[in-house]
């Protein structure tokens, strides 16, 4: 499948979707609306929430999967969590 | 390689890095004695033929104590997640670099030269010192300036992302903050260095 894109190419203004549809019966609902918060995080981010989910959010776990130091991986989840902040605040 | 030299917080655990600045700490440390130099102060190498083991000792636990005292105080402001662990771990990596220095004073002709340049030193011939200064002698010392500020940047390059990465810190504020800390250190340890 493809890729989400969250940004428009032309103007990077966030997109929003304005067409759903069935896969089965092909039945398609046209409308505006807008994307979760957590579908505008960038697909590096996503997949980092992603994984720290599955590893029960232990840092520590995620630290060593990652092959990178404890700080490094809680700074990259505070860049998320400011990043998610300011996603909501807009 | 890059990540070795400058920004080994990033990748290695906490355990790893502890173990390996205490170790580089104690080698460091008992060159610099054997070769009858000191580290007195956060940012200084003398040397100084007469130190004892005990202010060997003293001397390197004064300096790291000092610095993660102060950077310390610096990232809890900035970021109060920051765990003590990371400024140690920070402080005693990034003063390995510093461990090379007394290397230098190896073949004693550091000392012959600094012995030779201060016997110049006299009331009566400051006027006229540049001009009587022997020229092997200024080479040498100059060399040992030039590597040992080297190994000094590369130490203090070392500590700073060490401080960035446990505190998460960007922009200025967090630069102003590492260098508050890190003079306060200096100072901090020269008094307390010099009052025991």
């Amino acid at each position: 499948m493809n890729k989400l894109p969250i940004n428009c190419p032309s103007c990077e203004s966030a997109l929003v979707v304005s067409q759903l549809l069935c896969n089965t019966c092909e039945t398609s609902i046209a409308g505006n609306y807008s994307l979760p918060v957590l579908l505008q995080l960038s697909q590096e981010e996503q997949s980092f929430i992603f994984e720290f989910i599955l590893i029960s959010g232990s840092l520590k776990k995620m630290a060593l999967q990652m092959g990178k130091s404890y700080p490094t991986v809680r700074n990259k989840l505070d860049d998320i969590i400011e990043h998610i902040n300011q996603l909501k605040d807009s | 390689m890059k990540t070795i030299l400058l920004k080994p917080f990033e990748k290695y655990q906490e355990t790893q890095l502890l173990a390996i600045g205490s170790l580089a700490t104690i080698i460091g440390g008992s060159i610099a004695y054997i070769l009858g130099g000191r580290f007195d102060g956060v940012l200084d190498f003398h040397l100084d033929s007469n130190i004892s083991i005990p202010q060997a000792i003293l001397d390197s636990s004064i300096n790291i104590v000092c610095l993660v005292l102060l950077l310390f105080i610096a990232a809890k402001y900035l970021n109060v997640k920051t765990r003590l662990i990371d400024i140690i771990t920070t402080v005693i990596i990034a003063r390995i670099p510093l461990y090379f220095v007394p290397l230098l004073t190896i073949g004693g002709k550091l000392k012959a030269a600094t012995t030779e340049i201060v016997a110049l030193i006299t009331p009566e011939n400051i006027q006229n010192i540049q001009g009587n200064i022997p020229t092997e002698s200024l080479v040498i010392v100059m060399i040992f300036a030039i590597v040992s500020l080297l190994f000094l940047i590369w130490s203090i390059a070392l500590m700073y992302n060490g401080y960035k990465t446990a505190t998460n810190a960007k922009g200025k504020k967090a630069i102003v903050l590492f260098c508050i800390a890190l003079l306060g250190a200096e100072i901090l340890s020269k008094i307390l260095i010099f009052s025991f």
